[in-house]
């Protein structure tokens, strides 16, 4: 009787451990986080199972469970937790653009917050730029207000007034909740945020085809 | 017999702590691998013990396949930081 008893000790011990990692699971606020967490969950479970005798469910969420319901949630994670935002390509354009990474630089922080990652999109020309917003292949286009003039070298001094006295860009975003996030978020001395309402441009364009939702929209 | 289990069990905890108190990915990555391992060696032993090399077989092939997913998931997540 005492043998059982301590032979149902390490097995109460280990089947302890899968409520525990558990509990840790669903605290995880980061999806990356939650998706590892995730897998050891799947080691204990796997644990177990073997404890009691069951091979073959432990073999299946070793293999499945862990391995290929993880590299899909990744893929999948990655794939959609991602804000594409439709840049000038600063190679082709006639106008550098000095100062479009403190724009990159100012919206990082607040999509970190809510775990989007930044994804740059680069067009070639203005044109293709609103047709890829209008289109939804992006969720928001950044572009100059004005073309800002090249100057020579001697005035590179006044670069950094030229720069401060008014914001030198303008995003255009066709996600509502995205531009709640950024407007409450982002300096306006940076860029002047707008709201693009696609859906009723597009079907105010084109009355022959209907505006069918297309499944480009980020989830958040 | 059971004070090794109940050592490896005490072993187990070290990397489940780490990655519930740790923030950054891949010292959670570091941990799940840890963890993958610690277990398939707990199969393995208790298999020996029980001496059934049913449970022995699949604590085998959780031991060499485990690594995979860890390799995997690696990867994806080093894309993500390189956008």
């Amino acid at each position: 009787m005492p043998e059982i008893l301590t032979d149902e000790f390490y097995i109460l011990a280990i089947a302890l451990l899968l409520p525990l990692t558990a509990c840790m699971l669903v605290s995880q606020v980061n999806p990356y986080h939650a998706l590892v967490i995730r897998g050891i969950l799947g080691a204990v479970a796997a644990l177990v199972y073997a404890l009691f005798g069951a091979a073959d469910v432990a073999l299946t969420e070793a293999l499945v469970g862990t391995m290929l319901s993880i590299t899909l949630y990744a893929v999948a994670v990655r794939s959609s937790m991602s804000m594409r935002l439709g840049v000038l390509d600063s190679k082709t354009t006639e106008h550098p653009l000095p100062s479009m990474d403190s724009v990159l630089a100012a919206l990082r922080p607040p999509l970190d917050k809510y775990y989007l990652r930044l994804e740059v999109v680069p067009y070639s020309n203005l044109q293709d730029l609103h047709t890829a917003l209008r289109d939804q292949e992006v969720h928001a286009i950044c572009e100059s207000l004005e073309p800002r003039q090249t100057q020579p070298a001697s005035l590179t001094v006044d670069d950094s007034t030229l720069e401060n006295h008014e914001p030198s860009y303008r995003l255009h975003i066709r996600v509502r909740r995205l531009y709640n996030i950024l407007q409450a978020a982002l300096p306006d001395a940076i860029a002047h945020l707008t709201y693009v309402n696609v859906a009723a441009s597009s079907a105010a364009a084109s009355h022959s085809t209907s505006s069918i939702a297309k499944p480009v929209e980020g989830h958040l | 017999m059971n004070w090794v289990i109940t050592i490896m069990i005490l072993a187990l905890l070290i990397p489940i702590y780490e990655a519930w108190q740790d923030n950054s990915i891949w010292q959670k990555m570091l941990a799940f691998a840890s963890i993958a391992t610690k277990t398939s060696i707990m199969i393995l032993v208790v298999s020996v013990l029980r001496d059934d090399w049913m449970i022995g077989v699949v604590g085998v092939l959780i031991l060499s396949v485990g690594n995979a997913a860890l390799m995997l998931l690696a990867h994806v997540l080093r894309r993500i930081n390189d956008l």
